[in-house]
């Protein structure tokens, strides 16, 4: 059962294994999973690992469990109103047909349906209690509390359940996900074994509060963490935060101490045999940052924002020596200090070339311009760098499949390794200049 | 796994749905629960209130740039074990002079689990169904987790020196919780030995919510006012954006003056070093609201 999960995980570029599937059947034997919803959360805690993965997970779910694919670039609602499982799940609710204005509704509380977990179940059938104990005081600020109490006629407990059932359904899911293609069914709208959308198998009537169930779905619609995040798209303000976590990784940390074995001996010689262990500061290595921002012309001006906003958060969260320098297309001689590029603020390539050659160095740039603006000259300075600074990558925003196109991409490529303004390119590049100082060194 | 039901929080403490699913799912699978997300969103108030409200003995193990395994788990005391047994030798000639022996604090150096130092994990492993807290492991040097990976896995470790094993069963498992402000990634094998879970940063609602459990009888257009002001501030891109121990501080601050005088302030911005704590960050709040 679910044994095309793993891979399916890991093609989604999520962690997947072995060790998913005897998590996930031991969250099964111990009770865990009685909804989709609980499916949801069971499986987003074994799998997902950092907040960039909760996107992709979400999305996979949807895709592995109920067919509902998301196209790049498409929101999840449009791609739950392609679905045959909507389509399925709105006959069980008996609507014929749908009125635009209702769409948003409709698939919110699909989404409702599809997350509803045993938690929510729990809350749900407590509901009447916390109606009569809510505070009215709490009610006045919300100024919500003449809306109508909803009746869920779809809130059945499934704990009941026995674990075999359930697993024979889940089975069912998974060869009607096979046969996909022929518009086969799904979890929803499965007709008697269908724990939603079935009248029968609820328990009528129960009454909700405003709480309940469907929190969790409307994050999924509402929340940028959980709309799908593709660390492959071009650095914007919603992924600063999974590039920073990328960025992170030149820094090295080693605070530790070591035991000092010669101290020891030479300190416990002096003592008269009374070894006392002494122990020393490993060395820290510092992290230093040089930035070369092209902020010249309009193709670059949407990224600035971002590029600085990102590298200022790192330097608070933990570069110690962060220097940005600014330049237009490419350089002459040398860089400005400031973002208006004034003359007075002229730095030469010869005065950076004596800096530490420990900094690591982004440049930043489309690196796309009229090939005789890069000169022999221009090139000799980035040759400069290149050989001054062992760990340098260049961040090219422009899309990747651009780049083949540009003579000048491909120049300069010739220099540096070049990388992708995303999120993915920035921790590519990481590993790359860490690659670098290893190797460095060894010798 | 003392406790088989979800815990949803208590009186002083709002455990928000999917958090509360999440240390559920934990505990049935005796694994520990990573918690990741904003500075000042409850990530080590889950385990302290938990305890609390469970009545169950908590240990916490702060992690910090110099943590080791050793620290976390046991130490064995070489130096007292080295000063013991010289003070042995030293005993020795001292009753030929006939002079007192020198005490060893009734330790012996024939029993070596006299000089083993229990640590955190140590001491919650002996304890059933205890509380273990290991806060913000992402300060730890990049072997720490690593080195606890044993010790998650096998759910036993076993002493320095004195090779004195302990253990736990999976029923008597501590809940462990371990959280992280991700200044540094994690390594993904640790991850994959946790289940994890990302705080998200409370809407106003549930801002609401969480006021209210500790200022219960504060007054409804305060709240409002204070919640409102609160998320304007989070949205016009601060350096360091004020967080819910930030509000809840500020709240305490306000409660100290009178309901209209803490409205006055509201209004004119006053008072907000509680809640901004850069100095960049409040120039340019008062730029940004025309205020001194």
């Amino acid at each position: 059962m679910f044994n095309s999960l793993p891979q399916y995980l890991k093609d989604n570029k999520l962690q997947g294994d072995v060790r998913t599937l005897l998590l996930l059947k031991k969250s099964m034997e111990r009770g865990l999973v009685h909804t989709l919803g609980d499916l949801y959360v069971v499986l987003k805690g074994i799998v997902t690992n950092s907040p960039k993965d909760i996107g992709p997970f979400t999305k996979a779910f949807y895709q592995y469990f109920l067919g509902i694919d998301i196209n790049r670039g498409e929101t999840l609602d449009a791609a739950v109103l392609r679905s045959e499982t909507f389509k399925d799940w709105l006959k069980h609710q008996g609507i014929e047909e749908v009125e635009i204005p209702d769409v948003k509704d409709l698939v919110e509380s699909f989404l409702n349906d599809v997350h509803l977990t045993s938690y929510d179940i729990q809350n749900i059938l407590r509901g009447e209690d916390i109606l009569e104990k809510d505070d009215p005081n709490f009610k006045d600020t919300e100024g919500a509390d003449d809306a109508p109490i909803d009746t869920v006629k779809r809130a059945a407990d499934y704990s009941n359940i026995p674990l075999e059932e359930l697993l024979e359904r889940m089975k069912k899911v998974l060869e009607q996900q096979r046969r996909r293609h022929s518009g086969g069914t799904h979890w929803v709208g499965t007709g008697g074994a269908s724990p939603y959308g079935n009248g029968s198998a609820a328990a009528g009537g129960i009454r909700v509060g405003g709480q309940g169930g469907g929190k969790m779905a409307r994050r999924v619609i509402n929340d940028k963490n959980f709309y799908p995040v593709d660390t492959h798209v071009i650095l914007q303000d919603n992924n600063i935060d999974v590039a920073l976590a990328f960025l992170k990784g030149i820094e090295e940390e080693s605070v530790e101490r070591i035991l000092d074995i010669p101290a020891t001996i030479t300190e416990g010689v002096k003592q008269g045999a009374l070894f006392l262990p002494q122990e020393r500061d490993k060395i820290d290595q510092k992290v230093q940052v040089l930035l070369l921002i092209d902020n010249g012309g309009w193709s670059m001006s949407p990224y600035i924002d971002s590029v600085t906003k990102l590298f200022s958060k790192m330097k608070r969260r933990f570069a110690h020596d962060l220097k940005t320098y600014y330049f237009h297309n490419t350089i002459y001689g040398g860089v400005y200090k400031d973002a208006f590029r004034s003359q007075n603020q002229f730095e030469t390539i010869e005065n950076i070339c004596k800096l530490d050659k420990n900094y690591a160095v982004f440049i930043i740039g489309d690196a796309d311009m009229a090939s005789y603006e890069l000169s022999k000259d221009s090139l000799r300075d980035w040759q400069a760098l290149k050989t001054r600074f062992e760990r340098i990558v260049w961040l090219n925003p422009m899309d990747l499949k651009y780049w083949a196109g540009s003579l000048t991409v491909n120049m300069l490529q010739q220099i540096f390794d070049m990388f992708p303004l995303s999120p993915y390119g920035i921790e590519k590049g990481v590993a790359h200049m860490n690659r670098k100082r290893q190797f460095g060194k060894a010798h | 796994m003392a406790l088989t039901t979800i815990w949803t929080g208590s009186e002083q403490y709002l455990c928000d749905p999917e958090l509360a699913q999440a240390f559920h799912i934990a505990r049935t699978l005796g694994m520990p629960l990573l918690i990741e997300g904003e500075p000042g969103t409850g990530k080590t108030e889950l385990p302290i209130q938990y305890a609390k409200d469970q009545n169950l003995p908590l240990f916490t193990y702060p992690v910090g740039s110099k943590s080791n395994v050793e620290q976390f788990v046991a130490k064995f005391d070489h130096v007292k074990y080295l000063r013991d047994s010289q003070v042995e030798v030293l005993n020795a000639q001292r009753a030929e002079r006939g002079l007192d022996p020198l005490s060893s604090g009734g330790r012996s150096t024939e029993r070596l689990d006299d000089y083993v130092l229990l640590g955190a994990a140590a001491k919650a492993y002996s304890t059933p169904h205890s509380v273990l807290l290991i806060d913000e492991i992402d300060k730890a040097p990049r072997e720490f987790p690593n080195d606890l990976l044993f010790a998650l896995s096998h759910r036993q470790f076993i002493l320095p020196e004195s090779g004195k094993v302990i253990e736990v069963s999976e029923e008597d498992m501590p809940a462990i919780i371990i959280t992280s402000n991700r200044e540094q990634e994690l390594p993904t094998a640790f991850k994959g030995r946790c289940i994890y879970h990302y705080i998200n940063f409370p809407d106003a609602p549930t801002m609401e919510a969480i006021v209210r459990k500790h200022f219960p009888k504060i007054e409804g257009i305060l709240l409002e006012k204070s919640i409102s002001l609160f998320y304007q501030l989070r949205n016009i891109g601060l350096e360091r954006a004020p967080a819910t121990r930030e509000i809840l501080h500020w709240l305490k601050y306000l409660q100290h003056f009178s309901l209209d005088e803490a409205i006055h302030k509201i209004d004119k911005k006053e008072g907000l070093g509680v809640l901004i704590k850069s100095q960049t960050d409040l120039k340019k709040i008062k730029q940004r609201y025309n205020v001194q």
